[in-house]
């Protein structure tokens, strides 16, 4: 990791100089209540004063809701088929701590048994610069240990007095700052006691902290307690918000589209969800997961156990989307407190 | 099924927009037109023959003479496809019901009320077994041809039995709840696109609700908006009357 300072009078050209050489994806505000990562064109369309966006920002691009992933053409006899990987060059700018650590799960998981080009292709051709942020009332990334990220950017700005520090964690990053930005000097030790008082003074904001660990030791206790989950599920619409919305949830189903010549089509991969009831239906009508309380532990159980024993990490990391976008008022933070408290009493 | 399969497009109590959606689908006309035989199509042809393996029937059943005609239906058809919300679900028609048949028909005709052979308005599949769903209202005219396709083809066409939510977070929607508004999306069964969600306002459940909805916690969602137990009701029985749900 290199260290190095923006002078503030730089920051502008730097990001309108990265808006004129890249495709720039950037938060933007969409509507009284949202932001979204979209396309921008010009500096004064960037909003990195951004709470929230429904979609996780680098999700939706290197894991798109609906990808084409294979073109086909029958004949008589035969059948062709042409994969499509979707490859260009994208520049992600604004992306918070939380969902940084989000994409290097994603890459474990798209990399790890098997190689998924469609994603590794996109991913690849990504540069990543990520800025802070302020938690909102649903963050949890600290209980997480995921609100501090140490790789899977070029570049991180923080923004102290003044002047921005720049963590610059590939070459790639480097030779942005060499060549966009005017003025770079390298970090000093003024510099760095203000970036860590600014890091502790961001560790003392946030409102919730589950306790992961106490889950995880404690979930095989209360695994079978029909009663615990029943509760925990009973307003569950079984809609998959959750799921969809989530950073680190990487679940797809796969369909052919076939024109009505029945001779050309395409295969077609798309965001499914645990949470509902035909996700866990085979061939012949049985459903291994029936209820939405077995579903939901299901749930939980992916993120806070599975990938811990697969990847010695959780497949959370925090974001609390999944806890402003249920309707039904579910929340795993206060879950995974209740699984401590049911076995403690 | 072998050979061009043998199509009839039927129309029962409704506002014939069905029919039209398959004649919208202007493009792929002619393509479907050399996959199938339509034999019979009440809006777009003059020429009927009794002899088809498919029937595709929109409108809801609100009449003796509606019976009649739907069994023959069912007694000739090998598949029958319902098309929107009327012959899926019934669909606005049976807000009628809750009035009671004799009141809503003086209601509408008066002294003349005796002159009209209304009943209890039904679904198609209380008088004849149905095959395959394609909802809505109106219905996604790509659906229908999907389901056409998958039934050429011999395979299980794939309807959506998940909510409207799943097809809101696909498209990257705000959820309509976040801007103010109430919705039955969580409980609605998608297949539409999330149609009004996407122009800013609160799906409906035209195309019905999903197998497992979870209807009291919709009933508690809607109340802590706000609504009255009369607007709750509304919302519930606007396309979905006669599957008494609340």
């Amino acid at each position: 990791m290199l260290y190095k300072i923006l002078p503030r009078d730089s920051y502008q050209s730097f990001v309108e100089n990265l808006i004129r050489n890249f495709d720039f994806i950037g938060p933007k505000r969409k509507d009284k209540a949202t932001h979204e990562f979209t396309k921008i064109t010009s500096f004064g369309e960037l909003d990195l004063s951004y709470k929230k966006t429904t979609i996780p920002p680098a999700k939706q691009i290197l894991f798109p809701s609906t990808e084409e992933i294979v073109e086909y053409r029958r004949e008589d006899n035969s059948i062709e088929f042409r994969p499509v990987v979707e490859h260009s060059l994208k520049l992600l700018f604004g992306v918070h701590s939380c969902d940084i650590n989000a994409i290097n799960f994603l890459d474990k998981v798209f990399s790890t048994d098997f190689s998924d080009d469609n994603y590794l292709s996109k991913r690849r051709n990504m540069v990543i610069i990520g800025t802070d942020c302020e938690p909102r009332e649903t963050c949890f990334c600290l209980a997480m240990g995921k609100e501090y990220v140490t790789a899977g950017f070029d570049l991180f700005l923080s923004e102290l007095t003044n002047r921005y520090f720049v963590r610059v964690a590939t070459s790639q990053g480097n030779k942005l700052i060499e060549k966009y930005a005017s003025g770079i000097s390298s970090a000093g030790e003024k510099d760095f006691k203000e970036y860590n008082e600014k890091i502790g003074d961001f560790r003392k904001k946030f409102k919730l902290s589950p306790d992961a660990k106490s889950f995880y030791d404690n979930f095989d206790l209360i695994y079978n307690d029909e009663e615990f989950w029943k509760k925990v599920a009973k307003n569950c619409f079984s809609c998959g918000s959750c799921c969809l919305v989530c950073p680190t949830c990487f679940c797809f189903n796969v369909r052919d589209e076939i024109e009505l010549n029945l001779k050309e089509g395409k295969r077609i991969r798309e965001w499914d969800s645990c949470m509902i009831p035909e996700y866990g239906l085979v061939a012949g009508g049985h459903n291994f997961r029936p209820t939405k309380e077995n579903r939901l532990k299901q749930r939980y159980q992916c993120k806070l156990k599975t990938f811990v024993d697969k990847f010695n990490t959780y497949a959370c990391v925090g974001c609390g989307r999944c806890i402003e976008t249920c309707l039904a008022n579910i929340s795993i933070a206060s879950d995974i407190d209740s699984v401590r408290k049911e076995v403690t009493v | 099924m072998s050979g061009k399969p043998k199509v009839g497009i039927f129309g029962f109590t409704g506002c014939g927009g069905c029919q039209l959606e398959i004649l919208d689908a202007e493009d792929k006309l002619v393509d479907l037109a050399s996959a199938v035989d339509i034999v019979h199509f009440t809006e777009a042809i003059t020429e009927h023959s009794d002899d088809y393996e498919i029937a595709l029937v929109e409108g809801s059943i609100s009449t003796n003479h509606d019976v009649e005609r739907i069994k023959k239906i069912g007694s000739i058809a090998k598949i029958i496809v319902a098309i929107g919300a009327c012959a899926c679900t019934g669909g606005l028609n049976c807000l009628k019901n809750l009035y009671g048949v004799e009141k809503a028909k003086e209601l509408v005709y008066g002294d003349k009320k005796d002159w009209i052979d209304a009943i209890e308005t039904r679904p198609i599949d209380e008088y004849v077994k149905v095959d395959y769903y394609a909802r809505g209202c109106p219905p996604n005219r790509f659906e229908i041809l999907q389901i056409v396709k998958a039934l050429i083809l011999g395979k299980k066409p794939e309807i959506p039995n998940y909510p409207v939510c799943v097809e809101c977070k696909r498209l990257g929607n705000t959820c309509v709840y976040d801007l103010g508004m109430t919705c039955m999306g969580p409980i609605a069964r998608a297949g539409c696109e999330a149609r009004c969600p996407s122009n800013g306002s609160g799906c409906e459940a035209c195309r019905g609700v999903i197998d497992e909805p979870n209807v009291n916690a919709q009933k508690d969602l809607l109340a802590e908006r706000g609504l009255t137990v009369e607007d709750i009701m509304e919302q519930f029985n606007l396309y979905n009357a006669c599957k008494k749900l609340v």
